[in-house]
């Protein structure tokens, strides 16, 4: 039976690589990239699968400082858990 | 009725937020082609205009955009010759070239308020050198052609879980509802 799916939505002050490397980890892999603009910037939108997990990453494109990657989790709890303690521990 | 702009930080939450009350909600999404010329080389960042650098080139963000090599810009059925002048940031409502793109929205009406996230996802440049013929060309003469690859709806689209009701729409039209009026 699949788990439960619930939904997050957090902005990280830490780089996207270690956020990748997270997700790596707890067996991740990129489906997709796009480029969209909202707010009047460039961001790199990125999916991420496992399974029927679904995690999305946008991440501003250039030079800003700092920059806050928005992760939008669509998982089970235990996943959204595994994630956020991920970016907590960098 | 108000209409509230959210990020999509916020639009996620605030639907996390309404699952986690039982509230009753349906979202409504709108993806639509444009191809007005709002997006052009000249205004990309460098890493997005690194895409465009077999056929294009500029001095810098905002500067005018000329074409490196003769290539056929094959969405628009457009053939641009070598020192082109292709885009300029000064001249946008004029640019001889415009990257389309999809205008996606999300919206949930909660409470006579309507929650809304917009964002434009940009098609995917595909640069090639093919054989062409016609418009000045030699019958098979190898040239540049600039193709678009429209974004795959499963990176546009936000994940929500299944029971989330998601309704496409083609056009939202705002009705002012006086019975809210005391």
């Amino acid at each position: 039976m699949q788990n439960k799916q619930e939904l997050k939505s957090i902005s990280v002050f830490i780089p996207l690589e270690k956020i990748e490397c997270n997700l790596s980890e707890i067996g991740f892999s990129i489906n997709g990239t796009t480029t969209i603009v909202a707010d009047g910037k460039f961001w790199k939108k990125m999916l991420y699968i496992k399974d029927n997990e679904r995690i999305n990453i946008s991440e501003e494109i250039g030079d800003a400082y700092p920059k806050d990657p928005i992760i939008t989790i669509c998982a089970s709890k235990i996943t959204i858990s595994k994630i956020i303690d991920g970016v907590k521990k960098v | 009725m108000p209409l509230y702009e959210c990020n999509e930080q916020q639009f996620v939450e605030n639907i996390r937020r309404l699952i986690e009350t039982s509230e009753k909600f349906l979202v409504n999404r709108r993806i639509i082609m444009y191809d007005d010329a709002k997006y052009g080389p000249s205004t990309l960042p460098e890493e997005e205009f690194g895409r465009y650098a077999t056929i294009c080139i500029r001095k810098s963000l905002k500067s005018t955009v000329f074409s490196k090599v003769p290539f056929i810009d094959e969405f628009h059925g457009r053939m641009y010759n070598e020192n082109e002048i292709l885009h300029g940031s000064s001249n946008l409502l004029f640019p001889r070239m415009s990257i389309p793109y999809y205008k996606v929205e999300y919206s949930i009406n909660v409470w006579g308020g309507t929650y809304l996230l917009t964002f434009d996802a940009m098609f995917k440049p595909e640069i090639m050198i093919e054989k062409r013929s016609g418009k000045g060309l030699a019958k098979g003469t190898l040239i540049h052609v600039l193709k678009y690859d429209p974004p795959e709806e499963r990176i546009l689209t936000i994940n929500l879980p299944a029971n989330v009701m998601v309704f496409d729409v083609k056009n939202m039209i705002r009705v002012i509802d006086y019975s809210l009026r005391f």
